[in-house]
């Protein structure tokens, strides 16, 4: 008891300073199973392994699970010895990003290769893509188009888009798919709703397996996906590179941490390196 | 002219009886998505390594879809928010009941029943902001680890949701102890809080039981509280100051990207919590009635 009354003592002093204490856990913020994030992430960095017992993801278990870019924010923004990882297109002001690999997570960094954790944006479509369709995407690879997705905060991939005039066409598009890409395609269907009423987007959110899934076996004109086809997908389907999303590592603000290598993110995040110590004297 | 006010009769009584009948379909129509929905997922997985699996690993190959630690997550949160929420409630109660001048109730109870009127999310960013960090500092300095969100500060901020709920159905089960009890117990030599503690609380025992057991209801429901304050890991908890995932949380932080298999085992998940909130409406059902014969 009394050690209890000494803790709480100490604890409320220690809210009161502002020093980030390097001696303390680290904090593992993980977003839950299923999340395309978390998918891209752990395959990335080698987290997730696969070997003849099947595919397992090695994120710690002793990781706190936050559902949504803005609870993981939140989260770390209001603990000091924190880590996270977020798309790039979401990065505000209430956290930090660590350089990985000495190189700064900026969307320019990303377009001339040098940032490595980039996830693409892909539509899975069939050969006999519907004219609707394929308007739909003329105009995601359009200049009104990319340009919605660099506001967004995603990298571009197209350097001189041509813009988008409505040919006339009229139908319904059927799109499916993941729950990344999803966001980014809503602002693409208001945008082209406006400038082409005669043809409906109608967007279904599943995840990328079941966005190519429903491409391939035709529920859906287009499948969007947030990793790159597999090799037996895409036998059976093309993609369409729309964009790619960075992923960015954060720490708290008051974090003076500035670098880390791949490895020792992955080492952070299967629960090898357990100390800010380890990196900060 | 008679005829037409017996047609309307009728059909107003016919409205009232529909009107009666919807929550009666509501709950079947929910009854039978959930069994309907869980039937592929159990039969997949099968119920012993549903309900007794350790591990729920979803996205795995193969997949494991195993729920003790959620369940487990569930009732030790529960417990904890009992543990602190039903003794202060109870003493705020028999305050409430006896002891406190009417200037004071006419403040207490106001403000009791504002408590009662607070968004669960609302509470959830009070926890977030004010006892996760606390209890980080207090578990760093005791385990040298923990991110504070754990059960301790899950069943903190439960015991704080559940007072409203124990200390209105205390204070009227209280009240309803006869003054004489009181009285006679003053008149035998007892002291004020020996009388009430001895005589006047034993006395409202069932109804205190039903309001802990309404309490169990509401800490067992709550969603967006916990996922906020509680680490939310699946993993059997070992500690206090180590986070736990809860039935409820497991189904909003997955519902939303989870497909085939993966959402058949969240519905089932959702079925194993409508048997616990079952399983305490009637114990609920069963005291409140014991406590009406008895007062006949």
């Amino acid at each position: 008891m009394k050690k209890l009354l000494i803790a709480t003592a100490l604890a409320v002093f220690a809210a009161c300073g502002g020093d980030f204490a390097a001696d303390r856990e680290i904090n593992i913020i993980s977003r839950e199973e299923g999340s395309g994030t978390r998918g891209a992430f752990v395959e990335m960095l080698g987290i997730e392994v696969t070997d003849a017992d099947g595919t397992r993801d090695l994120t710690a278990p002793q990781a706190e699970i936050a559902n949504g870019t803005n609870m993981v924010i939140t989260a770390v923004s209001g603990n000091q010895h924190a880590i996270s990882y977020i798309s790039l297109g979401t990065l505000n002001n209430d956290v930090r990003t660590v350089n990985i690999d000495g190189v700064a997570a900026t969307t320019e960094n990303v377009l001339n290769g040098s940032y490595p954790l980039f996830r693409t944006f892909e539509l899975a479509v069939q050969d006999d893509l519907s004219a609707a369709a394929a308007e739909f995407i003329d105009f995601i690879l359009s200049a009104e188009g990319q340009n919605i997705a660099a506001e967004r905060g995603y990298i571009t991939v197209y350097p001189n888009p041509p813009s988008y005039t409505a040919s006339g066409e009229s139908g319904t598009v059927v799109v499916v798919g993941s729950t990344s890409v999803a966001p980014l395609m809503e602002r693409l269907i208001e945008a082209f709703q406006a400038v082409n009423a005669n043809i409906t987007v109608q967007m279904q959110i599943s995840g990328s397996s079941a966005g190519i899934t429903a491409a391939i076996n035709g529920t859906a004109d287009i499948g969007m996906t947030s990793r790159p086809l597999r090799e037996t997908e895409a036998e059976q389907v093309n993609s369409v590179h729309i964009a790619n999303d960075g992923l960015v590592v954060i720490v708290n603000n008051d974090n003076p941490l500035e670098n880390l290598t791949q490895d020792e993110v992955r080492r952070i995040f299967i629960g090898e390196i357990d100390r800010w110590g380890h990196f900060l004297e | 002219m008679r005829n037409f006010q017996y047609f309307r009769e009728m059909a107003m009584s016919r409205i009232f009886l529909g009107s009666a009948m919807c929550s009666v379909v509501a709950i079947l129509l929910i009854m039978m998505f959930l069994f309907v929905g869980c039937l592929p997922a159990i039969s997949e997985i099968g119920a012993a390594n549903f309900l007794f699996g350790e591990n729920w690993t979803p996205m795995n190959t193969p997949p494991s879809f195993g729920i003790l630690p959620m369940i487990l997550g569930s009732v030790y949160i529960t417990v904890g928010a009992i543990v602190i929420g039903v003794p202060i409630g109870i003493f705020t109660a028999v305050y409430l009941a006896h002891l406190c001048p009417p200037n004071m109730y006419a403040l207490l109870k106001p403000v009791v029943n504002l408590l009662a009127g607070i968004p669960s999310v609302v509470y959830g960013f009070f926890g977030m902001r004010l006892i996760v960090p606390i209890v980080r500092d207090i578990s760093q300095i005791l385990t040298g680890g923990g991110t504070g969100a754990s059960i301790l500060a899950a069943s903190l901020l439960l015991g704080i949701m559940i007072l409203p709920t124990v200390i209105s159905i205390s204070e009227s089960a209280i009240r309803a102890v006869p003054v004489e009890y009181y009285e006679g117990s003053l008149a035998l030599g007892a002291s004020q809080t020996r009388s009430l503690f001895f005589v006047v609380v034993p006395a409202a025992k069932s109804g205190i039981m039903a309001s802990v057991i309404l309490g169990i209801g509401r800490a067992v429901g709550e969603t967006m509280a916990v996922v906020m304050v509680a680490g939310n890991q699946a993993v059997i908890p070992t500690s206090l100051f180590r986070g736990a995932r809860t039935l409820t949380s497991n189904i909003v932080l997955e519902m939303g990207y989870a497909a085939e298999l993966h959402r058949e085992a969240l519905i089932a998940t959702a079925v194993v919590l409508f048997a616990f909130i079952l399983l305490v409406n009637i114990v609920f059902t069963r005291l409140v009635r014991r406590r009406e014969r008895r007062e006949k």
